[in-house]
């Protein structure tokens, strides 16, 4: 059963339509909502905890209807959002232990979990002190850990690495995927960096002004193109010798940049492709440095998908 | 075979553990907010400097009625020379202060830091919160009237006053500073959850409630001067101190410490329900307020 799944749901604030009938599956794993701003991706988030209602259409979130069961939607659900808000004169260990006790748990459950989850997102030496005196960085942590004190069936993480430098991203984006696939709780995360979450993300959905663009997994998105890099070694000529002599053994090439573009995508098998690369190579007596399949990005898909849609 | 660092490191990482243990029920998560909200209106389970206001304002509050009760003990005086339902009035200018400086406490601070939206992603409904809220700070403020009265009360039952008579005025006193409390804890709040700049949510409370205290004190003076009973009575609805004091002497027989009080059960019922309303309509306009917090 999906975790998330909503039928024809629709948005609007006035004359703006922040969703335009959007039917998406969420699964198991980690599932990257991304889009441009504005693109409706915190609406989204906020319609599923129930704090907004849909113009029209449904949604179920961990099988209760949104309209009906928004309280124990709340109860399972860990939230991040997006703006900051933690209070700055309250200790990180105090917030995370009452936001706990907010979503239920006991006192002493609530203190062990404080403590475990302050851990686990790497605030275990500053959780005594107050978040005012926390930099951008801790405070997403902070911000990870009051959505994870309760052990929610379901987080839904709203641009985690907002305003994060890079190493901090990289180390929010492992958190992220700890979450999905070593903690086993399912994560809808969202960004308006649309290649930032294919490393971590098992699923991709990609919103463009409300509506619907692609919902398939990462790797549709970056597999193969069906383009083989080729790298070759020798004289200066090496690289456009090799280019002229693939192209006479009927293969379809170009230069690019100090590479070869060779298409594969109408020599099956690709095998073949390989072999006379090679044959090629050593007949030119010229170094072969590479041979590889080209992977795409998301961030590719978005720009041809856009423009299509533009241009039609 | 020796530990290695990344066996060390693996032992200390216990992993992710799962909760499946009890989720307590609306009624618990209402208590634990109640009660830390209780505590954060005095300083508690926030920064040092948090205490300092709260708890130098309590100070300022009891010393009057320490010294009372010493010289109350020491002359051997039977009777308490000062009324229980007079004392909370008395000190107004001390009570504004504290309550102007902590309702914002409970009412601005998740507004401004943005903790609201994490509170609304929670089982409590928007409603619940403000009512759980609301009764923070009425409680916070009763027992910061309160404290001086009890002293004051086991000082009379010291200096060995009359326990029945003792304890039928502190009952009087009791409902009088609930009722207080709840009409200051509902302005004070409604104001502060409508300005979320502190310092501006601090002035605009003291300025309500000193400037309409002092406004129907001028009035009252004059109107009685003038030999104009029923203007002064009639603008005594106007101060949530003078109001709560009509009712504490027209309904409860307690000794008001204004020029005008309800001198008939009519006018004193008016006071009253006057009292209940401006209650009712500020819980219903702070609801409103949070449920819209969430579609921000
Ligand atoms: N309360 C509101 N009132 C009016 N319009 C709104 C409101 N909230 C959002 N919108 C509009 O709805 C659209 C979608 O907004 P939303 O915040 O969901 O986008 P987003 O994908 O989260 O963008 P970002 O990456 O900037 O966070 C935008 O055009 C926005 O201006
Ligand atoms: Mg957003």
């Amino acid at each position: 059963m999906p975790v998330i799944e909503t039928w024809g749901l629709t948005k609007r604030y006035g004359p703006v339509t922040a969703l335009t009938s959007l039917d998406v599956q969420v699964s198991e794993g980690i599932t990257g909502l991304v889009g441009a701003n504005g693109a409706g991706k915190s609406t989204l988030i906020k319609i599923l905890l129930g704090l907004l209602a849909p113009t029209e259409g449904r949604a179920d979130v961990l099988g209760h209807d949104i309209r009906t069961d928004g309280a124990a939607i709340r109860a399972q659900v860990g939230y991040m959002p997006e703006h900051e808000c933690l209070p700055p004169d309250v200790r990180a260990i105090d917030f995370v232990v009452h936001m706990g006790r907010m979503s239920g748990l006991p006192p002493t459950a609530a203190r062990e979990r404080a403590a475990d989850v302050l851990r686990h997102v790497g605030l275990a030496e500053e959780r005594y002190r107050l978040m005012g005196g926390y930099s951008t960085g801790m405070k997403q942590r902070a911000k990870l850990a009051q959505a994870l004190v309760h052990d929610p069936r379901l987080v839904l993480l709203d641009e985690p690495t907002n305003g994060l430098d890079p190493a901090s991203r990289e180390d929010m984006l492992h958190l992220v995927s700890r979450i999905g696939h070593d903690f086993g709780i399912p994560v809808l995360v969202t960004s308006h960096l649309l290649g930032e979450l294919e490393r971590v993300s098992d699923h991709v959905i990609v919103l463009d002004s409300g509506a619907l663009l692609r919902s398939q997994a990462t790797g549709e998105f970056t597999g193969t193109t069906g383009v083989l890099l080729v790298e070759v070694l020798g004289d200066a000529q090496a690289q456009h010798r090799m280019g002229e002599a693939l192209a006479a053994a009927g293969l379809a090439c170009r230069p690019r940049g100090g590479l070869i573009e060779v298409d594969t995508r109408h020599h099956r098998p690709e095998q073949r492709v390989h072999d006379t690369v090679r044959d090629t190579a050593v007949s030119l007596d010229v170094g072969l440095v590479r041979v590889q399949a080209e992977h795409g990005r998301i961030e590719d898909v978005f720009r041809q998908e856009v423009s299509h849609v533009q241009q039609s | 075979m020796s530990s290695s660092p990344e066996r060390r490191a693996v032992i200390h990482d216990i992993g992710y553990r799962t909760y499946d243990g009890p989720r307590l029920g609306t009624g618990s998560v209402a208590t634990s907010l109640f009660t830390t909200g209780l505590l954060n209106a005095y300083g508690f389970g926030r920064s040092a400097k948090a205490k300092v206001l709260p708890l130098v304002v309590l100070a300022i509050m009891l010393v009057p009625a320490v010294i009372l009760v010493a010289i109350m003990v020491v002359v051997g005086l039977g009777e308490g020379f000062i009324d229980y339902s007079t004392y909370a009035t008395s000190l107004f200018l001390i009570i504004s202060i504290f309550v102007a400086a902590q309702a914002p406490v409970l009412f601005s601070r998740d507004l401004r830091s943005g903790a609201i939206v994490l509170y609304l992603a929670r089982p409590l409904s928007a409603a619940g919160f403000a009512l759980v809220r609301w009764a923070s700070l009425a409680v916070a403020i009763l027992m910061f009237v309160m404290l001086p009265v009890l002293v004051l009360y086991a000082g009379a039952l010291a200096a060995e006053a009359d326990v029945s008579e003792q304890t039928g005025d502190l009952l009087v006193a009791t409902a009088g500073i609930a009722l207080l409390s709840a009409v200051l804890a509902t302005l004070a709040g409604l104001v502060s959850a409508l300005t979320l700049r502190r310092g501006l949510a601090v002035g605009a409370v003291v300025i309500a409630l000193l400037v309409s205290t002092g406004f129907v004190a001028a009035v009252q003076s004059i109107a009685v001067v003038e030999g104009n009973e029923a203007v002064a009575v009639w603008a005594g609805l106007l101060s949530p101190f003078t109001l709560v004091d009509g009712v504490q002497s027209g309904l409860l027989g307690g000794t008001s410490s204004y020029p005008a009080a309800p001198e008939t059960g009519v006018m004193a019922a008016v006071y009253l329900l006057t009292a209940l309303a401006v209650i009712g309509t500020g819980l219903a306009l702070l609801v409103r307020h949070y449920h819209r917090q969430g579609k921000r």
